[in-house]
């Protein structure tokens, strides 16, 4: 592109000739002395659709056009000498680059000698109005869409009115069709004869806009039954979307709670090994993941996207090598002592997190990599953001993964034989020693990808794995011990009820409390869990 | 020499001889002593009252190691919720000196600051909470102090118990539970002051709490109570009732095939426990003059247990032991000193703790008594 600019540099240095631009002509009109001609010519740019138009039209209507020897400048910020003489720097309408002289140093136009471009005051509003406009014909659907919103809550203007109906009727989404009417209702509401206002509130009600509702209730007409009707049915709408975000953070709560009790299933649920430092190794992941952020010199300004791939198998390796050390050292011990291993990996933890404080510090954040940045809306007040659909995606790969390796694999198969009977299994010839090992690593493997994943929605503290260490025993206890459909059904279900309760009835700790309750509860009824063994397995 | 001791747990598995019952006895006596001379000391002028204090607070914390061993040295249950008891006691007592110190339109301070307004209430609105004028009377903030852990533990104990909940799946669910009475402590609109927690207490039945003298007489009271409790537990476990938990401990289902229930021997000794907790916990706030939420972190509840663990799981003496050993050395290793060019930080104390708890458990599975007894054993054999 940089030889365009220098053409345009060359062509207005040399002669600074007229340029083949039919907007440079139109704005120019804006320059007229004339007041019809130049809201002709606002109205001509308006209906142009010239996206180029919408930033040059507010720099017109702040004053920052200037006509410099026949051609439509945009002037930067005056610059005042020492004498007070005032100078404005020019740049590009476009581009926004400042124009350089042929030697390369900035132009300085001397007040005098150039000329401004301005609307009146009066003219401004339509100059608004005008940038709207041209913000409704923008190609780009989520721009449109966003524009057409705006509308409903800004002025008002036939214009504005008229080019609304025109988008709800002719407007290829139907996104946007629907976004048009309430917009057009909302204004005709606010503004409207009570005619028009009759009309709005019928729409505003078969639309469900849970905009208009604080502007129904300002009519004051509680007794009138069509603004009822139009509340109930925007009260319909509500509901539905707070539904939805209940499902949505009960979902991703839920996600994590399977991700960090999938890694306790393994060692809890099959080796009987109380991992207390399960939360630690979460930790040890989500550092993994920073390191790999430092490493890569990922930062919000040059984003290096790459380091967020390198680091998932990195956090998995991480923390599994780090399970396997405190397996080999401490745990492998205390295979007959499982209350013992419970104190005995709480002070590794304690250790953990103070080494991690000390290299560390206190609070690290993580940044998403850009892909994970914003959402996709579904609806109006209804949006999934990525870094939560990332994370389910990862849960449900991880479970898929370790019902594969349970499954289909002579390793999981090995697994399998030494949580059934241990010693009938040593006895056929499996290394329960190294299953055991492996079994351990891999559940701190998983404990160090939910770490990864929590990167993704919050920041990295030495203690972030205690928040989780106890909720993640009560799923694996609920969905019932080695059992990996168990852990799935109750780490979903947990999440939900959690942000059921409190997206409903109670505030946080109330909903916390509650589902503690509800767990115990349930062990009192099913005490092996959700779905318990049957047979011989069950009277261990 | 050759008088072996078995059945009870006090002496289980030593080897020790009448010379090393009279080692055990001297140990005891001399720790004893110690304690008694303390305040002696202070008054002298030797140690200042507030190392007295700070044993005092100790010693509380032994009475909650004390039950702790019952139900988990004698019994075999790791319960984590001690530190919940603890608190209750604790917050029964500093409800009742709330009271007792300055009050707001009827309201305690600790309580004024951080009233939780419903919409439309404003200042000078505030009423008294009904349960916080049940511990208006000392004596009665006394009985319930014990009263409410104790049957909180029945409780939890019962239905715990009753459905056969065992082993780690107890110590997940006394933990969880902990959680959520902490959280439940936190809030302000329950009216228990909040993460803030209990403060700006200024007399206990009717004496000032900063005279040094009541700060002595508060430590004797916490040493009488120790050693009652002492008492008490070894009469406990030298009972029929302690050797059926023993039993519970080694062989649950076989003492079921012998005709007992082990729940209710279970519930019985677990509310006496809960009982304990209770009273360290009345006897901890007015020493420490704050009782908060946060002593019923998971890590206060681990840490109890910790301090049986190091002190030697099934001997009384151990629990003790345990505790004031490892809260010495806490005080020791939270303070900055050097030897030398050696700095020692309060941040490294964790580290030293997390080590504790390993070598504790690969090591020294016995504990501090452990080791003693086995020195004991070879100083008697060399007679």
């Amino acid at each position: 592109m940089n030889w365009v600019n220098y053409l345009k540099l060359l062509l207005l240095t040399s002669a600074l000739s007229v340029q083949a631009d039919p907007v440079i002509e139109q704005l120019k009109k804006l320059g007229s002395s004339d007041k019809d001609v130049r809201s002709v010519t606002l109205q001509e740019i308006a209906n142009s659709g010239d996206q180029r138009m919408i930033p040059v039209l507010s720099d017109y209507r702040m004053g920052s056009l200037y006509l410099y020897e026949d051609n439509v400048v945009l002037g930067l910020d005056i610059f005042t000498n020492d004498d007070l003489d005032e100078f404005v720097p020019i740049a590009d309408l476009f581009t926004r680059e400042p124009l350089l002289q042929a030697d390369g140093s900035a132009y300085l136009i001397p007040i005098e000698e150039i000329e401004i471009i301005e609307p009146s005051r009066k003219e401004r509003k339509s100059v608004l109005e005008a940038i709207t406009l041209l913000e409704l014909s923008a190609p780009d659907n989520e721009q449109r869409l966003e524009a057409v919103r705006k509308t409903g809550l800004g002025d008002h203007s036939p214009i504005l009115i008229s080019k609304l109906r025109n988008l709800s009727e002719s407007d290829p989404k139907r996104s946007i069709r629907k976004a048009a009417d309430e917009s057009s209702a909302l204004l005709l509401l606010r503004f409207g004869t009570p005619a028009e206002q009759a009309t709005a509130i019928e729409v505003l009600g078969k639309v469900r806009s849970v905009r208009s509702r604080s502007f129904l209730e300002n009519l004051d007409r509680p007794d009138d039954p069509a603004v009822r009707k139009a509340l109930k049915r925007i009260t319909t709408k509500e509901r539905q979307i707070s539904t939805f975000n209940i499902l949505n953070s009960g979902i991703s709560s839920g996600s994590i709670l399977v991700l960090m009790a999938l890694g306790l299933a393994v060692t809890f649920g099959m080796m009987g090994i109380i991992n207390m430092a399960h939360g630690e190794m979460m930790m040890i992941g989500a550092y993994t993941t920073y390191c790999m952020q430092e490493l890569f010199k990922h930062t919000p300004e040059s984003p290096n996207n790459i380091f967020f791939i390198v680091a998932l198998p990195m956090a998995f390796l991480v923390s599994a090598m780090f399970g396997g050390l405190i397996e080999w050292t401490v745990v492998r011990r205390l295979y007959k002592r499982p209350l013992e291993s419970l104190l005995a990996t709480y002070g590794v933890g304690l250790i953990l997190i103070q080494t991690t404080r000390l290299i560390f510090g206190d609070n690290r954040s993580c940044n998403t990599p850009t892909w994970l940045q914003g959402g996709v809306e579904i609806a109006e007040g209804m949006s999934l953001s990525f870094n939560r659909i990332f994370i389910f995606i990862l849960c449900a790969v991880c479970v898929g993964g370790v019902v594969a390796l349970m499954r289909y694999t002579t390793l999981g198969l090995k697994m399998r034989a030494v949580i059934q009977n241990r010693d009938m299994a040593a006895s056929m010839g499996i290394n329960t020693r190294m299953t055991d090992s492996f079994t351990f690593m891999l559940g701190s493997g998983l404990a160090g990808v939910a770490g990864y994943a929590l990167t993704t929605i919050g920041g990295i503290t030495p203690d972030m794995g205690q928040n989780y260490i106890v909720d993640s025993f009560l799923v694996v206890v609920t969905g019932g011990v080695g059992n990996l459909a168990g852990v799935v059904c109750s780490g979903m279900g947990l999440g939900l009820l959690n942000k059921f309760l409190e997206g409903t009835l109670f505030g946080a700790v109330w909903a916390k409390i509650i589902v503690l309750i509800v767990v115990i509860a349930f062990i009192q009824y099913k005490p092996s869990g959700l779905f318990a063994a049957k047979g011989r397995l069950a009277d261990d | 020499m050759t008088n072996v001791q078995t059945g009870s747990g006090y002496y289980l598995g030593s080897l020790a001889g009448s010379s090393a019952k009279q080692l055990n006895k001297g140990f005891l006596g001399a720790i004893l002593a110690l304690a008694c001379l303390l305040p002696m000391l202070a008054t002298a002028g030797v140690i200042s009252v507030e190392t007295v204090n700070m044993a005092g607070r100790y010693m509380a914390l032994a009475i909650v190691a004390l039950g702790l061993d019952l139900i988990w040295g004698y019994t075999g249950i790791l319960s984590l919720c001690q530190a919940l008891f603890f608190a209750i006691g604790g917050y029964a007592m500093g409800i009742h000196l709330a009271q007792q110190g300055t009050l707001h339109n009827g309201i305690p301070e600790a309580l004024y600051v951080v009233y939780p307004y419903k919409v439309g209430e404003t200042r000078g609105m505030e009423v008294l909470p009904w349960f916080w004028a049940v511990f208006k009377s000392f004596n009665l903030t006394l009985v319930l102090g014990m009263l409410l852990p104790g049957l909180f533990a029945g409780l939890i104990g019962f239905l715990g118990f009753k459905s056969r909940v065992k082993g780690v799946y107890f110590s997940i669910l006394t933990q969880a539970l902990t959680v959520a009475a902490m959280m439940f402590f936190s809030k302000n609109e329950m009216k228990l002051c909040g993460t803030n927690g209990l403060t700006h207490f200024k007399t206990i039945a009717g004496y000032e709490l900063s005279d040094p003298n009541v700060k002595i007489a508060l430590y004797v009271v916490t040493l009488l109570c120790l050693v009652g409790s002492y008492v008490l537990c070894l009469a406990i476990t030298r009972s029929r009732f302690g050797r059926v938990l023993l039993a519970v401990r080694d062989s649950e289902t076989a003492l079921r095939f012998a005709g007992y229930e082990p729940f209710a021997y279970k519930t019985a000794i677990f509310a006496f426990a809960g009982m304990l907790a209770g009273l360290a916990g009345m006897l901890y706030t007015p020493q420490a003059n704050i009782m908060t939420p946060s002593y019923m972190e998971a890590r206060w509840s681990i840490l109890m247990v910790i301090w049986v663990a190091v002190g030697g799981r099934g001997t009384l003496c151990g629990a003790v032991v345990g505790a004031l050993l490892i809260n010495l050395l806490y005080s020791v290793l939270t303070s900055q000193w050097s030897i030398g060019s050696f700095d020692w930080k309060p941040e490294y104390w964790p580290i030293v703790l997390g080590l504790l708890f390993i070598v504790v458990v690969l090591a020294l599975p016995n504990g501090v008594m452990g080791v003693w007894r086995k020195m004991v054993g070879k100083v008697t054999e060399l007679d």
